[in-house]
């Protein structure tokens, strides 16, 4: 479970996020959405720990992200940013087995065929899968992920959704940040649009 | 099989250049196989075979830290401001009476001089948030400025005898180094590896960027201090040694990267090979192809490095991609 509690976020003097609150249960999958600018990346990163709110709390189960050591937090949530760029030559192989064990998730996003290519020579889409990958690789309770579908046709748009349904049920914690574009959104459990 | 390959090739081009130089030795294998036999080989080749070796190494090593810690492919000690602030480090030692070139004192304030002049860049390029690697880098080259500028000034009010020798010294050059001199270098190398060994794995997920690696739990900070620290052991032991010895940073690392992939902990290996390679050659051609005079090394290093480098990113450009 994680609960936001009446934080507010000010970035470059701007109020980004503005006493807001919100509980997402445990094994469900919540959407926010939103037209660009509108914070909704801002809320993923406070929920990540990348950035600490000027006022109010976030906690996941009890653990509050900011506070937390960067080992420990990486063992209960796992984040997939937008736009992952890929600047050294491992293999894809390589890059999800620095969260964990690639082989399931490889095959669950049917990853086969580049597993063995370098990621400097990955499509934008590509790139974005397997930074999906590597996030589920890291087998955590919460998965947060950064427009996923940004660079995604419908084919891997639907086995990714897919895999969130399966994380979901067993039990997992997801959030996931789409574009306002993003129109069918009947596999969320929750779609959060507004955090003022 | 493929991991003795590069041991038996630098150990054979050791022995051949322990045994090239301006005097000719009578029997030099039986010399080989007795130690201490023959003044020209174990008092004058071999400390400088060895420093070529130790200080290739921990040139190719400090590379590989500032790269993976500035996740930026052209950062190396001469461009962060390490190499230059080892030299203010060592040239204010000396200058103040208090420590000779070469020694174990000059080594600890080449390192000293290093670590405060890489700390300033690193903060500096870090004033306004997150660590940008093209500010870096702008800093970086500033900052090598101004303490390139201090050790030309400290030099130049300097007693000429003491002045010649910083020149030669800051030119780059194995030629003075003598057994007793390695001790210190040997030392801060050991300690410099030892530390980029064990942050490497960690360096290989900050190539995915900050934020990145930190959800994969790393320390972000602690991690590039830890690379700091190793940097400035390896590039201050060297440079308050041997002189400024341009190139091996920035090379070595990227020419083993080609050869054997980017996982860092194998390439702390790796680069150490290849720089120790690079020097030792170009310390041996340095000193032979011109005799009796004597070329710097850093012409040879660069000769020989640039060319495989070249080579290396023009055919296979796959392994390091800038955005």
């Amino acid at each position: 479970m994680i609960t936001i509690d009446e934080i507010t976020i000010v970035i470059d003097g701007r109020e980004i996020i503005y006493d807001y609150s919100e509980q997402i249960p445990a094994g469900s999958i919540t959407v926010i959405v939103g037209p660009n600018g509108c914070g909704k990346s801002t809320l993923l990163a406070a929920i990540a720990g990348d950035i600490a709110p000027d006022k109010g709390t976030i906690t996941i189960d009890d653990l509050h992200p900011i506070l937390t050591s960067p080992l420990e937090l990486s063992r209960i949530r796992a984040m997939a940013v937008q736009n992952q760029s890929f600047t050294l030559g491992f293999t894809v192989r390589q890059i999800i087995e620095m969260a964990g064990d690639a082989d399931l998730v490889i095959e669950q996003l049917a990853l086969g065929e580049i597993v063995d290519r370098l990621v400097t020579t990955l499509s934008g889409g590509e790139a974005q899968r397997v930074a999906i990958a590597q996030a589920i690789a890291q087998n955590t309770s919460v998965l947060l992920l950064d427009e996923p579908f940004a660079a995604q046709d419908i084919y891997s748009r639907g086995r990714i959704i897919q895999l969130l349904k399966e994380l979901a049920e067993e039990g997992k914690t997801i959030v996931v940040v789409a574009h306002s574009s993003e129109s069918e959104l009947s596999w969320a459990d929750k779609v959060i649009k507004q955090f003022h | 099989m493929k991991k003795t390959v590069p041991i038996v090739l630098l150990i054979l081009v050791a022995v051949g250049a322990m045994s090239v130089g301006s005097s000719q030795i009578d029997g030099f294998w039986s010399v080989l196989i007795n130690p201490g036999s023959n003044e020209i080989v174990w008092q004058i080749r071999f400390p400088r075979v060895m420093a070529a070796l130790i200080v290739g190494a921990a040139l190719g090593i400090a590379g590989l830290m500032a790269q993976g810690a500035c996740n930026n492919a052209v950062a190396e000690p001469a461009i962060l401001g390490t190499a230059a602030g080892a030299s203010f480090g060592a040239v204010i030692g000396i200058a103040t009476g208090l420590v000779q070139v070469g020694s174990l004192g000059a080594l600890a304030c080449g390192t000293a001089g290093a670590l405060l002049a890489t700390s300033i860049t690193f903060r500096l390029a870090a004033f306004r948030g997150a660590l940008s690697s093209f500010t870096l880098i702008i800093v970086g080259i500033a900052v090598s400025a101004i303490f390139t500028s201090l050790v030309g000034i400290t030099s130049a009010v300097l007693n000429r005898a003491d002045a010649r020798s910083i020149l030669f010294w800051s030119l780059g050059s194995l030629a003075l180094v003598t057994n007793e001199n390695l001790i210190g270098i040997i030392i801060t190398t050991l300690v410099g590896g030892i530390v980029a060994w064990s942050i490497a794995p960690k360096l290989d997920r900050l190539s995915l960027g900050d934020q990145s690696a930190f959800h994969l739990g790393v320390n972000v900070s602690r991690v590039r201090f830890f690379a700091l620290i190793s940097l400035s052991l390896l590039a201050g032991g060297a440079v308050s040694t041997v002189g400024v010895i341009a190139f091996i940073g920035l090379a070595a690392p990227h020419i083993a990267r080609f050869i054997y992939g980017p996982s860092h902990r194998a390439l702390t290996i790796q680069s150490a090979f290849v720089g120790a390679l690079i020097v030792l050659v170009a310390d041996t051609l340095s000193r032979t192809i011109a005799q009796p005079n004597e070329l710097p090394i850093g012409l040879a290093t660069a000769l020989i490095g640039a060319p495989i480098l070249i080579a290396l990113v023009t055919v296979k450009n796959n392994v390091w991609r800038t955005q």
